[in-house]
């Protein structure tokens, strides 16, 4: 984790931003990610990002889940403990759908949002830095991240040119830590990055 | 850019729906040569039954098409517009495929032989307890009667719902106001078919048509149950039609999306229907009482003598549920119009096997009958339709252009 | 990529007025920041009372033992089971809004998810209190869990319905949550960003888990909510399926019948919606968000409850009429004698159950009345007494004539715990909901954000010249914008 700087700039139509998504890729800049109020179909396709394979994480979850199901209650009620209910076998597979559909769901669904979490580095009083407010209100903040060969004055202008509003430079930390929103809480290396500007 | 908008049927398309007809009728009349015509009552019953399994399986299928359509109008659905042509088309089935199935239903009914449906036996109607306190419901002219209004109502309703959705193709709506107006119109007459539907196909006529051929035995959930099985169909049906038109450039407005659409619910039905057969089952084999497993026994039973029809069971169960489940899970497969013609395929043929699995051990409970000429007899039926759908696709424009959802339809995404 | 936003006129607005972005948020916010009312204050209290009444009534119940109910041989199940089916069933709706309705794309549902979800959570807490406390000695009610113990190891009977309950009721509440609490984080993150008060950035800094609006994140929480959906639309249905269980599997006449799952499903879906109607109806104009859930929602949603009542109703219809046809003389005697004569001890309640549920609904088929407020409201009430009956009368009238007429004698009436019991999982479900609605949004900002320039007054209204467009030249202009 460490500070880095960026040039963001903010967009307040859709129909701006793809273009502008689009075009900033093609001339070569690093986009480090936008950020918008609410989801927007397409912009991941258009930032280039692969799609992600929660899915197949949650298939995963839920075939785990029904095969502890059946393999628990087959070795509870057919070897560890055997009792006879109503004159039905001990292997009953009928009466056990039930539980084993509902530890499909449950593994399935939990396993994918604590997946989903640790992805996102999701949790409580997870801190981290924001480039823009109302990037949870209404405006979505393209940030470009400036490398050893970017021209900063010249990144600026390509943005404004863009369509972006309020184009600046900031010095951001990229990665999360614990900390509360009430208060400043120092960040990783934030200290040793501004010495060192 | 001008579209197809009209499908002109190929004398391929037709020879092949002529040529299957032929074979169907030739199936049938070998079965009626080989059983129907026999002194035997068993063998004569088999002839019907084949005839009662697909017109009412077939008929029910044509006829969720169009439960299809009010369902989303009542809705309010915009992204089957684009294709709603189709199951429009395949309604149009309803009369022809209706009136044969009510021929032979009331042939049975009224008919000598008793063995497909015992409580129609004027001897055992008087004598066996259960058909004399059933009586009220299980009479002839009853089911005559409603076999007949039930067959009309759907075929008139229908065609209301296609004539509504004509008549914009001549005469385009004027304003927002009339559109409006027109949308209403619509949900009206969807609503009124719905309820005739509810009456029927979701209650009485799964009760007198098929449950009573096991006049004794009864299930609160057999009509939803038929219901769910004809609907997936019916969805396969349609989604098949849909990948021909486009295979053949028409349909130019419909695309992956609508597709992708069509297989969510044909996976969501099957998964539907699996839970309506396993509550049913499971509640009887829980509960275990001989007047209700007697039922189950026949089907799914534990060994080969006992139930004949455990393997065509598990066979169905495993193309209607595990395949449905397994391959259409996957985003990419309700995409391809390989994989999405494949399963809606299976998912017809795998519900035809079930209503064979709902029919068959009545009037042949020993064993399972050569279900050879039964394929045959469903030729017939497929050729039918595809006939009379082919014709009906003719008549109108593929694309309800004027219809103020339609709009909606090009533009969706899944 | 389509950017076109584009719905049919015909389709009435979802957002009203003329609303961009900001506006959005800062409605949805403004009842959150602001100081509570004094309607919310009343309100809360009365629900504190309540919930204190429970409490003291459940007290009772633990002090002296479940011999402070009514029960009775034969009635072992009286009001705790019926309202413990009651409040599961209402706790339906919430997720069958979000879930179902979000993979049939209804755009309506985003003005109503939210509320609806946390009201699904609070109903199946209430819910999970009955068969808990029910248990009498309830110090023992981890006993119902598959743990190793020392007794055998012996394992809880997985044969048995009331455990598949357990799995259902819990998988259900935990499910809820997650898919509730993962769309929550959005709109927590843009309270937190917009919070003034040290406690406001604090609270909502902790409860937005770090959320920042990036895109990856954004692809993934799509992915997310609509697996989640996809699971929770069979699971809505298998948790009532499991509570119909605990009945259908038994032999007792009326219990017995193999329709009762997916009716028991159509009747939650019935009741949920009207419990919903109840608690918007009053949220909207209390909160000032009549233009978010508009009358439109009011109207889509009584649908809803006339075509789910139908559904009761031929359910209702099959199973008097397999009663009768089955020709079983014990099936028919429960219910021609204990349900259907008006005369017998508990025919009342079958005819209020018809009423309520099959009749009363009918008149949502006429327009005017969808769209009056008072008559919805009313009438939500009337479903959900009618809902109430229809447990009523399943439990209740199957069990108090059993097959021994010796036993008959016994006309089962609550005792006060047993009502107040009940009265306070009201005071627990107005007080959660008192509390979300003051601390939470109760409409997902971020959805409604995402429909706005679709299905907003404002844009719609820019919408009369594609209107107007022939299907070609409209295809021709954006129907090829697919996958480029």
């Amino acid at each position: 984790m460490a500070v880095k700087k960026f040039i963001t700039g903010n967009f307040e139509e859709e129909a701006v931003l793809f273009p502008a998504v689009k075009k900033a890729r093609r001339s070569g800049y690093k986009i480090h990610d936008v950020f918008t109020p609410f989801p927007i179909h397409g912009l991941d396709h258009a930032m280039g990002l692969r799609d992600t394979s929660l899915h197949t994480a949650g298939f995963i979850y839920g075939i785990t889940g029904t095969s502890t199901a059946l393999g628990f209650i087959t070795w509870a009620l057919t070897i560890d403990w055997q009792l006879n209910f109503g004159g039905k076998p001990f292997f009953s597979l009928p009466a056990w759908i039930p539980i084993m559909f509902e530890l499909t769901v449950l593994f399935a669904a939990v396993g994918m949002v604590l997946t989903f979490c640790y992805l996102c580095q999701l949790a409580p009083f997870v801190k981290k830095d924001h480039f823009n407010p109302r990037s949870t209100d209404d405006t979505f903040v393209m940030v470009l991240e400036c490398t050893d060969k970017t021209n900063e004055a010249e990144t600026l202008a390509f943005l404004q040119g863009l369509g972006a509003k309020d184009v600046q430079v900031q010095h951001k930390e990229t990665g999360w830590w614990l900390g509360r929103y009430d208060k400043d809480t120092m960040r990783f290396q934030k200290k040793a990055e501004v010495a060192a500007h | 850019m001008s579209i197809r908008e009209q499908f002109v049927a190929t004398k391929k398309y037709n020879g092949i729906a002529l040529a299957l007809m032929t074979l169907g009728a030739l199936a049938i009349a070998g079965l009626y040569v080989t059983q129907g015509s026999k002194a035997d009552e068993h063998q004569q019953a088999r002839f019907w039954a084949a005839l009662l399994h697909n017109s009412v399986y077939f008929l029910l299928v044509v006829n969720a098409a169009m439960f299809f359509i009010c369902a989303t109008t009542l809705a309010w659905g915009g992204w089957q517009m684009a294709f709603r042509r189709v199951p429009e088309a395949i309604s149009a089935v309803v009369p022809v495929i209706g009136t044969i199935a009510g021929v032979i239903l009331l042939v049975i009914c009224f008919g000598n032989n008793h063995e497909l449906y015992h409580w129609t036996d004027p001897v055992k109607a008087k004598t066996d307890a259960a058909f004399i306190w059933k009586a009220g419901f299980l009479n002839k002219n009853f089911f005559a009667g409603w076999t007949v209004f039930t067959i009309v109502a759907w075929s008139v309703l229908g065609w209301k719902m296609r004539q509504l959705s004509r008549k914009l193709d001549e005469k385009p709506l004027e304003s927002n106001e009339a559109a409006k107006k027109y949308v209403w119109n619509n949900t009206v007459w969807a609503a009124m078919f719905i309820i005739i539907f509810s009456l029927t196909v979701m209650s009485s006529i799964p009760w007198l048509w098929l449950m009573s051929i096991d006049a004794h035995w009864f299930s609160t959930m057999y009509s939803w149950y038929t219901f769910a099985s004809s609907f997936v169909a019916g969805v396969a049906l349609i989604t098949l039609y849909v990948v021909y038109l486009k295979n053949n450039d028409y349909l130019e407005y419909t695309n992956e999306e609508h597709l992708h659409d069509l297989g969510k619910f044909m996976f969501a039905f099957s998964i539907f229907w699996t839970y309506l057969w396993f509550s049913q089952f499971m509640l009887i084999w829980y509960s275990n009482q001989p007047e209700e497993t007697i039922y189950f026994i026949k089907r799914v039973g534990n060994t080969a003598k006992d139930s004949p029809y455990a393997g065509i069971f598990w066979l169905m169960f495993i193309i209607n549920f595990l395949a449905p489940l397994l391959i259409l899970m996957r985003r990419s497969s309700k995409r391809n119009y390989s994989t999405i013609t494949f399963m809606a395929l299976l998912i017809l043929f795998g519900h035809w096997l079930d209503f064979y699995q709902m029919i068959f051990p009545g009037p042949s409970p020993d064993h399972v009958p050569m279900i050879l000429y039964d394929f045959g007899v469903a030729l017939f039926f497929v050729g039918l339709i595809m006939f009379v759908t082919g014709k009906a696709l003719g008549r109108a424009p593929l694309l309800a252009k004027n219809h103020p959802f339609v709009k909606e339809s090009l533009i969706h995404h899944t | 990529m389509a950017l076109l936003r584009y719905e049919s006129q015909v389709r009435p607005p979802l957002v009203e007025g003329d609303k961009d972005y900001h506006q959005v948020t800062e409605d949805i916010c403004r009842p959150v920041e602001a100081k509570p009312s004094r309607l919310w204050w009343i309100g809360f209290l009365i629900s504190a009372v309540l919930l204190a009444f429970g409490i003291l009534s459940v007290t009772m119940e633990v002090m002296y033992g479940t011999g402070q109910w009514n029960l009775n041989r034969t009635i072992g199940w009286g009001w705790d089971i019926t309202n413990f089916v009651w409040w599961v069933g209402i706790g339906h709706a919430g997720t069958l809004i979000s879930a179902i309705l979000l993979l049939f794309r209804q755009g309506w549902r985003t003005g109503v998810n939210r509320a609806a979800e946390a009201m699904t959570i609070f109903a199946v807490m209430c819910a999970g209190q009955f068969p808990i406390w029910h248990m009498g000695r309830v110090w023992n009610a981890f006993f119902v869990l598959p743990y190793p113990n020392t007794r055998g190891p012996l394992w809880v009977n997985f044969n048995s319905p009331l455990l598949w309950d357990v799995f259902a009721i819990s998988t259900y509440f935990t499910v809820s949550l997650l898919f509730w609490y993962s769309g929550l984080l959005p709109d927590l993150a843009t309270l937190r960003d917009r919070a003034k008060e040290k406690w406001a950035k604090a609270f909502y800094g902790v409860a937005a888990f770090g959320w920042t609006g990036s895109t990856k994140h954004w692809q993934r929480h799509e992915a997310l909510s609509l697996v989640l959906a996809g699971l929770s639309t069979p699971l809505v249905l298998s948790v009532h399926t499991i509570v119909s269980f605990d009945f259908a599997t038994s032999v007792v006449p009326g219990w017995h019948t193999t329709i009762f799952p997916p009716y028991f499903v159509a009747g939650a879906i019935f009741s949920g919606f009207a419990m919903v109607q109840t608690l918007l109806v009053v949220t909207r104009k209390v909160l000032g968000l009549e233009e978010y859930i508009t009358i439109e929602h009011v109207d889509v949603m009584n649908k809803v409850i006339v075509l789910t009542g139908s559904i009761v109703g031929i359910a209702y219809l099959t199973e008097l009429f397999m009663a009768w046809y089955s020709h079983v003389p014990y099936e028919w005697f429960a219910f021609k004698e204990n349900r259907v004569n008006l005369a017998s001890p508990y025919g009342w309640s079958y005819w209020i159950m018809m009423g309520c549920n099959v009749l009363s609904p009918q008149i949502f088929w006429f327009r005017k009345m969808r769209r009056n407020l008072v008559v919805t409201f009313f009438m939500s009430i009337l479903v959900n007494i009618g809902m109430w009956f229809e447990r009523f009368v399943i439990i209740v009238t199957s069990i108090y004539r059993d097959y021994l007429p010796s036993a008959w004698s016994t006309y089962y009436k609550p005792s006060i715990w047993e009502v107040g019991f009940y009265i306070g999982t009201f005071g627990l479900f107005f007080t959660c909901y008192f509390l979300f609605s003051k601390f939470f949004p109760v409409i997902a900002i971020a959805e409604i954000k995402h429909i706005l320039k679709r299905s907003g007054h404002k844009y719609k209204d820019g919408m009369t010249e594609i209107e107007h467009e022939s299907v070609e030249v409209f295809a021709d202009h954006h129907g090829h914008d697919h996958g480029a």
